[in-house]
């Protein structure tokens, strides 16, 4: 038991970082900052977006994967528990989970070629799309996750 | 290789591609391999469970992941327009099948006799390929001169809204 919940403390650590990174790049995409930076929200605003696609990139697909494989654990440990207690709104919000994951990293390939460098013109506003809705993936992803982990995950 | 001026075409394709297709497989059930977690057995294609419950989503992500690896590599080759023709008459098929077989499903429910034909899927697809092809023919042909990027987020969108509705079971119980 151990093992799978290091597992989930890790995979939640690397989605707290990709929402962080998500976050910050559609805020800078969205709402840039078009004089010198101050303040700690302007200086949000500022990063230059084209710095995170990598990491960003690096951080799905691992948070994907050790997603991925706690899966089969929670699929006849959490899962059952969750049925049997009839959580099925919480069941049903996990199910929704995975498919909207699976949206995510498919959207990747898109989402790297519209920001590869030099960035064209012609994507300028695909870029800012896909950025936003990849951030609303990672974001919802994130507060299913976390409901779910309420329900039963950490230390149930 | 995919030339340079090619790879969004070919990712856009590829996103397209694999929404529409894992919407297929998780209605259709069509995994390429089904995983037993108690056992740690993986098996081709379907199997029911057996000591345990079976995941087949792993199984819809390696279909998936077939099938739109060939159509983007078919669609990174062929002229950016037929490609955006494709696109549209795809969605607009998807769009109007729903909405057909949602209304033939409520015609059915609430018919006082019985119309047993309106819950054949099939009428509801020939019904939408129709509709497409004629919105096709209506489509300004400017619309058609380059793929439009912002598929590659609609898409996703739209399979995630179906998908969405295929779970609404477990939030109405």
């Amino acid at each position: 038991m151990i093992f799978w919940t290091t597992l989930l403390i890790i995979h939640g650590l690397m989605a707290i970082a990709l929402l962080g990174a998500i976050t910050h790049q559609a805020v800078a995409l969205w709402w840039p900052l078009r004089v010198p930076a101050g303040s700690f929200v302007a200086r949000v605003r500022a990063v230059p977006g084209t710095s995170y696609v990598g990491a960003i990139i690096v951080l799905y697909v691992v948070t994907f994967i050790l997603g991925a494989w706690i899966y089969t654990q929670y699929r006849f440990t959490a899962r059952l528990a969750l049925e049997q207690l009839r959580f099925f709104k919480t069941v049903g919000a996990f199910e929704l989970k995975e498919h909207i994951a699976t949206m995510g990293l498919i959207l990747l390939p898109a989402y790297w070629a519209f920001w590869r460098r030099p960035l064209s013109a012609d994507y300028a506003l695909a870029r800012k799309q896909v950025t936003l809705f990849l951030a609303i993936i990672v974001w919802s992803n994130f507060l299913i996750g976390h409901i779910v982990n309420n329900a039963r995950g950490l230390g149930s | 290789m995919i030339a340079s001026h090619n790879i969004p075409v070919f990712g856009l394709a590829f996103t397209v591609a694999y929404a529409a297709i894992y919407v297929v497989c998780t209605e259709v059930n069509l995994p390429l391999v089904s995983y037993h977690p108690v056992t740690a057995e993986i098996g081709w294609l379907w199997q029911p469970q057996r000591s345990g419950p079976v995941m087949y989503w792993y199984g819809w992500m390696l279909t998936s992941l077939i099938g739109a690896l060939v159509v983007a590599f078919v669609a990174a080759a062929v002229p950016e327009p037929w490609l955006q023709r494709a696109i549209m008459f795809g969605g607009v098929a998807a769009v109007a099948y729903l909405l057909l077989y949602t209304a033939a499903l409520f015609i059915y429910d609430n018919a006082t006799v019985e119309l047993e034909f309106l819950k054949s899927r099939s009428l509801s697809v020939a019904g939408a390929l129709a509709v497409a092809v004629l919105v096709s023919c209506f489509v300004p042909s400017h619309w058609n001169k380059r793929v439009w990027a912002g598929w590659s987020w609609l898409v996703p969108a739209g399979s995630i809204a179906v998908l969405a509705y295929y779970l609404m079971p477990y939030f109405t119980r």
